[in-house]
């Protein structure tokens, strides 16, 4: 979503320097250069880089052999990576409700203006 | 601090998933490391499990997940009126 926003920015930007005069123009584009890669085929890289060292340990594909017991660790990886982040996650959010602070004077100020407003609605003749 | 039942609820979440992290990581990786003759596997279910069971949970999740939606926008659904 960011990117979106900085996209346009930049186009209005460019846009405006477009109607100065033309020494001095600086052309200034968006699209990132061909070179760099974006977030996402970053993400996929890793994730398929772990997937294949993955593979690799659970179903022996290199045929190296390795111990049972590192074998017998690795094959349910992915599910205990998942219920980790799913515990993680969890436990934030408990942790953050656990904290959360009243506000007490701010309630009080808010009923004391809801107060306020029914009683201008009703003056007005909106029937509560 | 938040007050009572916030609280409560908050911190037995927090106390719930580490437990469920604590015994999850035992299962997966303390467990192939320690001989099979030891007592502790007494309290664990075979390997296997490991990974059916949070499957399980998983389509159950997603099954109450679509139930849920399916509910809201059924009661949402006003049918148009025919004069």
């Amino acid at each position: 979503m960011t990117s979106v926003t900085r996209t346009s920015q930049l186009r209005g930007a460019n846009a405006e320097l477009s109607g100065l005069a033309a020494p001095g123009r600086v052309a200034l584009s968006a699209t990132p250069p061909a070179s760099a890669m974006t977030k996402l085929l970053q993400w996929l890289l890793g994730v398929s880089l772990l997937g294949a060292v993955w593979a690799l340990v659970t179903f022996d594909l290199l045929g190296l052999s390795l111990p049972r017991t590192y074998r017998e660790v690795a094959w349910p990886m992915p599910v205990y990576l998942l219920v980790s982040f799913g515990c993680y996650s969890l436990a934030t959010v408990g942790y953050r409700v656990a904290i959360f602070n009243d506000c007490d004077e701010a309630a009080k100020e808010l009923q004391e203006q809801i107060k306020e407003a029914k009683e201008d609605l009703r003056k007005k003749g909106l029937k509560m | 601090m938040a007050t009572g039942v916030d609280q409560s609820v908050g911190m037995s979440l927090v106390a719930f998933s580490l437990l469920l992290f604590t015994y999850y990581s035992v299962w997966v990786i303390v467990l192939p490391f320690v001989g099979s003759d030891h007592i502790l596997h007494k309290y664990f279910l075979p390997r296997e499990y490991s990974v059916i069971l949070p499957g399980i949970a998983a389509v159950i999740l997603l099954l109450c997940i679509g139930a849920f939606t399916a509910v809201v926008i059924w009661k949402n659904h006003k049918p148009k009126k025919v004069d």
